[in-house]
């Protein structure tokens, strides 16, 4: 083989940069803390996921606009997880050992969390998610007590819906669920709370994903005649039911979480088959000061109201908590940020909103942030209970008639 | 009546099936490797024919749109891709075929962005025949895929074309010396093959959502069929379609929602246990 003049100036090229990385890497991790944002870019969380991103790269904007965090700038490393944990997986092993990251944020959908988790344990990182499984709570997911989860647990979600099936009045619920830890977590957090209720579920039916239809499984839910369907469902999956179900003529009742019945639900399968349906979804912290900077945040990077993505709101929450963390610590280390994050999310302290003020009062004395998406006050799991917003779909829109507190 | 509506439902989805199922036989009946980008080009085909549905309101447009869109695109993936690689192993021809899928998705991903998208048909009540629920839409459907496959039956059997085609997927070497030109065969095929594959995605389309992925995701099924059916069986795929999707609802019942799609897997390993030239193969010796 011959090489040509060009191919040897590439390779001189190429070898040089190659010599040269090493130093450049060097150079950067100087003061710098990485942070992993991987989220559902695509798939059956895409309706979240880039805001997801936006909100953790603004937020962290926003730290290093006040000087960053213990004496570092935030730096983002994005990837996607395709809501697929093979793929998450994959993302996460680079943002890990190519990106060398120091956390990873923003995971959703508790397939993909439980499948990210082994890796942030064995890199000794802490992992933020906004997944609902109960397994992330306890070991062997949580083991090492790094996983910070700041969505409710299905389980919670479950006890909300069962409130709701008594607060209107339902006899005979039965239950769908897509087959993965939250569908089933949703579902059987229901069953749990329904029975100790002393109510009975009538059919419970656990489907596939990406199937071409749900007619049969339909077929065998409606067959016991319940009152309301209690889902564990996604947006994707339940766009194909809902049609078909509105194609039967039976009357049912749904109630669903939040992020299957949203305004993209809607805008699917048009106002008169999801009119009266019941959607759950946490309610973000809508009153608080660091909901409005998250809101106008959101605005401004996406043209949409924060209210269109409360997972937006924690991923905002977690850059906010992980650099205050780090301010308290005054570390970049885990384990001291890790040692610190209740510290500065619980109560007791003063209320703080934003990073600035709680930078400012760290100074005098102990702080309690409230985030914009809860008020963020973490339990022994690592888990947040918010409240539950309870909405009426109606002419299209969704109305929120009250608030569960469980 | 039970066991009717779940047939009914079954048929549906076998359509479907196999739709994605002719335009893999197709494919490796004559190019002689199995094509991944299949799913792919199916997803093509429903956002295709969600434009075009979105401009007129007319579900025969989108169909026709589905079938135009879908078979050009797989006819430069041929001229692109294929035919530089047309002497390697089918191993080089599947991996590419693999990377024409990742482009295809890719690029919708780009244009169309991630966000599921649905046809807003009108939702009508279903006709009820003897207890048996049929919605009109899926009728309509069926009726599409009928055209579609009468289309290409037709094409196949009654054209010179279609006979050069048969020809060359029964040996290659006798039909060129018996003067048909490969270079036309494979156009034809391609354009064939990537119609079909439009058709289908614009079912799986309607029926559900159309998203990038939504095509790769009906490759599995759509490969057992084309396995089941006898693989270069053109009416073996379809029908093996219809009876997996039919055999997945029959299912239910006794094994339940969550491992009807591991049926489609235990018939595939049954197939090639006992019998693995497929209900309509051949026996083909090796050379």
């Amino acid at each position: 083989m011959t090489t040509t003049r060009r191919q040897f100036v590439g390779g001189l090229g190429a070898a040089a940069g190659l010599v040269a990385a090493p130093g450049i890497l060097r150079a950067q991790t100087q003061g710098v803390y990485r942070i992993g944002a991987l989220c559902p870019v695509t798939g059956s969380g895409s309706p979240f996921g880039s805001g997801m991103q936006k909100m953790i790269g603004a937020a962290a904007d926003i730290v290093n606009a006040a000087g960053g965090a213990a004496g570092r700038k935030l730096e983002v490393v994005y990837e996607d997880t395709q809501t697929n944990p093979q793929a998450a997986v994959l993302a996460a092993k680079k943002l890990i050992d190519v990106n060398k990251v120091q956390i990873l944020m923003g995971t959703w959908s508790s397939g993909v969390s439980l499948a990210v988790i082994p890796l942030t344990n064995d890199a000794n990182i802490i992992l933020m998610n906004t997944s609902g499984a109960p397994a992330l709570s306890t070991p062997p997911a949580n083991a090492k007590g790094l996983s910070y989860r700041y969505q409710a647990t299905n389980d919670r979600f479950g006890r909300a819906f069962a409130e709701i099936c008594v607060k209107e009045g339902f006899k005979r619920p039965a239950t769908m669920a897509f087959n993965n830890a939250s569908g089933i977590g949703n579902t059987e957090g229901f069953r749990k709370a329904w029975e100790a209720k002393g109510g009975k579920v009538v059919e419970s039916v656990v489907y596939e994903p990406n199937q071409p239809t749900y007619r049969s499984e339909l077929q065998k839910v409606l067959a016991a005649n319940p009152d309301v369907i209690v889902t564990g469902s996604y947006l994707a999956d339940t766009t194909i039911f809902m049609r078909e179900w509105y194609q039967t003529g039976q009357a049912v009742k749904w109630i669903m979480p939040g992020w299957a019945a949203s305004p993209d639900l809607v805008k699917a399968v048009g106002p008169d088959v999801v009119e009266g349906v019941i959607s759950v979804d946490s309610v973000s912290n809508e009153n608080a000061p660091s909901y409005k900077a998250y809101d106008e945040a959101y605005k401004k990077a996406t043209g949409q109201p924060g209210q269109a993505n409360v997972y937006a709101a924690m991923t905002w929450d977690m850059v906010h908590v992980l650099a205050l963390a780090m301010e308290a610590a005054n570390s970049a280390d885990t384990q001291a940020i890790n040692a610190k994050i209740r510290e500065i999310a619980n109560p007791p302290g003063q209320q703080v909103f934003s990073f600035a003020e709680g930078k400012d009062a760290l100074k005098k004395g102990k702080i309690n942030f409230e985030g914009a998406s809860s008020v963020l006050d973490f339990d022994q799991y690592g888990d947040v209970t918010p409240d539950f917003g309870v909405f009426f779909i109606e002419g299209g829109k969704l109305n929120r008639r009250y608030v569960v507190k469980i | 009546m039970f066991y009717a509506q779940l047939l009914v439902n079954g048929l549906v989805q076998g359509l479907v099936i196999g739709l994605a199922a002719l335009s893999i036989t197709l494919v490796f009946g004559i190019a002689r490797f199995p094509n991944a980008a299949t799913g792919d080009a199916m997803t093509l085909g429903g956002y295709s024919a969600l434009a075009a549905f979105k401009a007129t309101g007319s579900m025969a447009l989108g169909g026709v749109a589905a079938f135009l869109a879908t078979a050009v695109v797989s006819l430069l993936a041929y001229l692109a891709v294929f035919r530089q690689l047309a002497n390697r192993s089918v191993v080089s021809l599947l991996v590419a075929s693999i990377g024409v899928a990742f482009f295809i998705r890719a690029v919708l991903g780009v244009t169309f962005g991630h966000a599921q998208q649905v046809f807003m048909a009108p939702l009508s009540r279903p006709y009820v025949l003897g207890g048996v629920r049929i919605t009109p839409l899926d009728l309509q459907l069926a009726a599409v895929a009928a055209i579609a496959l009468a289309a290409v039956f037709g094409l196949l059997y009654f054209t010179p074309i279609g006979r050069q085609m048969r020809a060359v997927a029964d040996n290659r070497d006798l039909a060129r010396v018996s003067g048909v030109r490969p270079g036309r065969v494979m156009v034809a095929l391609w354009l064939l093959a990537g119609g079909v594959a439009g058709v289908g995605g614009m079912m799986l389309g309607v029926k559900t959502i159309v998203s990038p992925e939504s095509g790769w995701e009906m490759l599995l099924p759509a490969f057992t069929a084309a396995i089941l059916g006898g693989i270069g069986s053109p009416g073996g795929a379809v029908l093996a379609g219809l009876l997996l999707g039919v055999a997945q609802e029959a299912s239910t019942p006794f094994v339940g929602f969550t491992y009807k799609i591991a049926l489609a897997f235990v018939i595939m390993l049954a197939v090639l246990l006992v019998r693995p030239r497929g209900l309509f193969g051949r026996v083909e010796g090796a050379r």
